[in-house]
Parts: C-alpha cells; sequence; structure tokens
C-alpha cells in the first residue's frame, strides 16, 4: 500500500481518456450550442477511433444549455444508457472525470462522453449576471441571492474581488502578482494558434493600464466570454491500449469543500470565515493521497482561471506554495514556460478561450499526449482544477 | 425611464424573517440558541452542532468591514457606477457577514466600525444598508 490507505482509489490509473475534440473558440459562432457540442463530440470519437454507437454514456455541466440526451440524439448515439449532469458551473468538468470513472468502474459504461458547450459571449454572456436575473425579482428557494443581487452584487467578477480585496489586506498581494498570472496565460497563448489572444501580446504596463472592472481586479484580471465546445471520451485502461491514441491515465481525482462551508452558488462563499481559503484545500489532501505523488511531481497543471485571483487561491490550495505565498510564486516566473509549474499551457480561460474548464482537460491530454502547441518536455503529470466557489475539484492525469 | 432595481424575494421560508424585520427597520440574524453561532445564509438546522434549535435574533446593528470592491464597470442600469460593494461582519456574530452598497468610491479600510441603516427599495420592500460610523 502506497497511498496512505484510501480504500477509494482502486480506481488509480485504471481509465483513461482515450479523445479530444474542440470547436474553434470565438466570439461568434453563428452556430448553436447543440452543434457546437456535436461537432466537439465527434471530434473527440474521431480522435479515439470510436463511433457514435460505442457511446453508452454521456456526461455533461448543469449550466449546459444542451442535456446529454439531446447531444445523443443529435449525435445518433441510441446506445445512450448512462446519463449525468454534475457541477457547480466550473467546478463540473472535472466532476465529469470523475463521475465518467465511477460509470466505467462499476461497469455501467465502457465508453463515456464528457463534454461542455456554450455561446458565453454571442448568446449568454456570463459576466452580464447569474442566470434567472431577468425578473425583477430575484433569489430565494436556496440560492440566497436575496441578500446579494438587489445590492448590486451581481457578477462572479465582483464576488472575486472581494477575494482579492482580502488577500491584498491580509497577505500584501500585489497587482503586479496578479498581473503575472495574466502575463503567464497571455505568453502560452501567443505559442498557441487556436488561442484566441493567439496574436495579441500582452505586458506587464498594458496589464495596469487595462481598465478598472470591480477593484482591485482590472479588465486583463477577466477571463474571456467565448463561444466554443469540448469533449473527451473517456475508456477504461486495459481497453485504452487497444485505440489508437496514447492514453492519458486518470491518476486520481478528487472534490472538497472548504471548513464552513455556504449553500447557493458563489455570493454566499465570500461570507464564510475564511474568504481566501477554497474547497480546493480540501479536494488537494484527498487528491495527492489518492495519487499517490504531490504538488512537486507535477510536470504542469490547467489551473481554472476565471480570474487571476482565482489561480493564486488554488496555487496556494494544491500545495504548490503556502497560504498567503500565491502572488509572489506566480510573480516569480513559476508559471512560465521554463518555470517551476507551467499552467494553462495553451492560454488557459484567461487567454485561450472559456469553455468553462473543459479546454483545461482537452489541453492536458494534449500536453501528455506530447502534441502541444507549446509543448512542455517531457510531461509526464498534469493537475487540473476546477470550481473555485463554492466548492472545488481536480484531477491528475498522467501519461502512460 | 429610470432602470428600476433587482428586488429580493422575500417570501422564502428560510429567509423572509430577515425582509420582515428589515421592513420595520429591525435587523435580525439566524443562530442556533444550543451552540449559539450564527446561520447566515439562515438555514433551520444548524450545522456547527447539529441541532434543530434555530431562531432569528436581534441585532443591534454594528458591525466592521471586512472587505469590499468599488464597481466601476456598469452591469445593470440601476445599480449607477461608480458603487462600492461592503461585506461586513456583525459584532454579534463573526459567522455572519452581510453584503451593503455604498455609492462612489470611499476610502476604506479593514475593520472599520459600520453602522446599518435602512434603504426603502419599492413598496414594502426594504433592504438593511451599511455606512461608515
Amino acid at each position: 500500500m502506497t497511498t496512505g490507505g484510501d480504500s477509494a482509489w482502486a480506481a488509480r490509473d485504471k481509465c483513461a481518456v482515450v479523445g479530444i475534440g474542440s470547436t474553434a473558440f470565438s466570439r461568434d459562432s453563428g452556430r448553436s450550442v447543440l452543434t457546437l457540442a456535436s461537432e466537439a463530440a465527434l471530434g473527440a470519437l474521431q480522435d479515439a477511433g470510436l463511433s457514435v454507437h460505442d457511446i453508452d454514456g454521456i456526461v455533461g455541466c448543469d449550466h449546459d444549455r444542451v442535456t446529454p440526451w439531446t447531444l445523443a440524439a443529435s449525435l445518433g448515439a441510441t446506445g445512450l444508457d448512462w446519463w449525468a449532469q454534475t457541477g457547480p458551473g466550473g467546478g463540473a468538468p472535472c466532476m465529469m472525470i470523475a463521475l465518467a470513472v465511477g460509470a466505467l468502474m462499476s461497469g455501467q459504461c465502457k465508453a463515456v462522453l464528457a463534454f461542455r458547450s456554450l455561446n458565453g459571449r454571442s448568446e449568454a454572456r456570463l459576466g452580464s449576471g447569474v442566470p434567472g436575473m431577468g425578473g425583477q425579482t430575484v433569489g430565494g428557494f436556496g440560492s440566497y441571492d436575496e441578500f446579494y443581487l438587489p445590492q448590486g452584487l451581481i457578477t462572479a467578477g465582483q464576488t472575486f474581488a472581494l477575494m482579492a480585496q482580502r488577500h491584498m489586506i491580509e497577505y500584501g498581494t500585489t497587482a503586479e502578482q496578479l498581473g503575472a498570472v495574466a502575463l503567464a496565460c497571455r505568453a502560452a497563448a501567443n505559442q498557441t494558434p487556436h488561442a484566441q489572444m493567439y496574436e495579441r501580446t500582452l505586458s506587464m504596463e498594458e496589464y495596469l493600464g487595462s481598465r478598472m472592472i470591480s477593484t482591485p481586479l482590472r479588465l486583463f484580471d477577466f477571463c474571456l466570454e467565448s463561444d466554443g465546445a469540448c469533449a473527451v471520451v473517456l475508456t477504461r485502461a486495459d481497453r485504452a491500449r487497444d485505440l489508437p491514441r496514447h492514453p492519458v491515465l486518470v491518476r486520481a481525482v478528487a472534490g472538497g469543500a472548504p471548513p464552513d462551508l455556504r449553500g447557493g452558488m458563489m455570493f454566499p462563499a465570500v461570507t464564510r470565515h475564511d474568504i481566501t481559503d477554497i474547497g480546493g484545500r480540501t479536494a488537494a489532501e484527498r487528491l495527492w493521497q489518492r495519487a499517490g505523488v504531490g504538488p512537486r511531481d507535477m510536470d504542469l497543471a490547467q489551473i481554472y482561471d476565471c480570474f487571476t485571483i482565482s489561480v493564486i487561491l488554488q496555487l496556494e490550495a494544491f500545495g504548490f506554495c503556502k497560504r498567503g505565498e500565491g502572488g509572489p510564486f506566480a510573480a516569480s516566473g513559476a508559471l512560465l514556460r521554463d518555470g517551476e509549474l507551467p499552467i494553462n499551457t495553451a492560454g488557459g480561460h484567461l487567454s485561450e478561450g472559456y469553455v468553462h474548464g473543459m479546454n483545461g482537460i482537452v489541453e492536458a491530454v494534449r500536453q501528455l499526449r506530447g502534441d502541444g502547441d507549446m509543448q512542455i518536455p517531457g510531461a509526464e503529470l498534469c493537475l487540473c482544477t476546477g470550481g473555485p466557489l463554492p466548492v472545488g475539484s481536480s484531477v491528475v492525469f498522467r501519461r502512460a | 425611464m429610470d432602470a428600476k432595481p433587482l428586488l429580493p424575494y422575500t417570501d422564502d421560508r428560510d429567509t423572509r424573517a430577515f425582509f420582515e424585520a428589515a421592513r420595520e427597520h429591525r435587523l435580525v440574524y439566524r443562530a442556533c440558541k444550543d451552540c449559539g453561532r450564527g446561520l447566515h445564509p439562515p438555514t433551520a438546522h444548524c450545522p456547527w452542532c447539529g441541532g434543530w434549535n434555530t431562531d432569528w435574533h436581534p441585532a443591534k446593528g454594528g458591525g466592521k468591514l471586512h472587505a469590499w470592491t468599488t464597481v466601476t464597470h456598469p452591469i445593470h442600469p440601476a445599480y449607477k457606477v461608480p458603487y462600492t460593494l461592503v461585506l461586513v461582519e456583525l459584532d454579534e456574530s463573526p459567522d455572519v457577514r452581510l453584503v451593503g452598497r455604498i455609492d462612489g468610491a470611499p476610502a476604506l479600510e479593514a475593520g472599520m466600525k459600520m453602522r446599518v441603516w435602512f434603504e426603502a427599495v419599492a413598496d414594502g420592500v426594504v433592504l438593511p444598508q451599511w455606512q461608515v460610523v
């Protein structure tokens, strides 16, 4: 026993991502989210050397307008006999991998498709406020939005701004340190032709000069709003060996809640005692135990970057640095291609595109196959994270 | 035409007492009578001690500033920028933090003493708001 005895991790390295697919990322796809999801799914199946008839499970995100069965109908995947939707929001993709592992390990499924599709710029801009805000009366029924939206706390950006402000108060985190996250993601995007910011460089001067959105967060602290879809196909590892692509194993998965978890989505999370401590820290404890490796073993990471501050908080939560030291860690150059922990190697949500965590999973697989545009040499282990509010989720992938 | 602000749903079975009290210019918070811990957002069950002996308690209306953000990018037409969202910890319980709004971009510091006031936002709808003492 090398794991510290977490028997849940009988699943270590037993399942694999065997196919990945993506659409182009844009400001206006001109197509429905179902069409985008179908294109990404068919791309992932083709990559895996599988047909739509091989798929028996589909898992999606609770925020997706495309349900698993609607995607199955579009694909002609009539073998569907297992489906799931998970969340919350950006916490979904890593938990989709966890659900797929459960379905495969229990024998319920032989091939699971996980997907996320959104016209996040042209149809449903996430930055314009929370879903359901259209009516004049808001909240109730366990959302708790009645305490926040009427005050003008409306967006995720404002919520993370409160966390960033508190991180600055407690640890002296600076704008330049947040900027180091934005610049690292942009530098990766500049090496990645499909990234939305491929041709647009970003200097610290430009970062600091960008307009303030919600203090202390500026325009370039915010991720892109994008149209696009991503999908991955998973099978058990023994089957993966017979498929055409080099398998990328699911080493471990874990979710986690912060110690004084609050209900609702993101707003109540900022009323916790320690608002810069996130569920990712709980997830990390389980993740590293299940994986039998630790943060220092990661060759790279895809850190969920809805905002720059989200990355700082997760670097601390997953143990890459101590609490409060995420800012200096980012500013040290650690997150760059040649740094200690290259992150978001296709540009992340900040500069590649925002597919709500799913593009990070796809990029992890690309890197561990050795197919990255900004390939990290010898990459064997990659962390992916999701969340980070109200709960966190995570996966370690390993090159087979 | 002036845009209308977003109004709270005030008939939720777990949270309506907060808004009923605000309508009478009283600030209340939910707390557990067994362990004494505050509960916000309000719940009938106490997650701290596992009991059901929870109820609404009056607060004197004092708090301290935990964090804030000045919103400079307009999102909703009823909320004119700049405005500053304040996160205030209730004096009676560190478990209870409430969000309020101050017009403009005031100079603020963590730990500042704050005082509640009551803003009528629509007929019969009142929100507790916070100002620096």
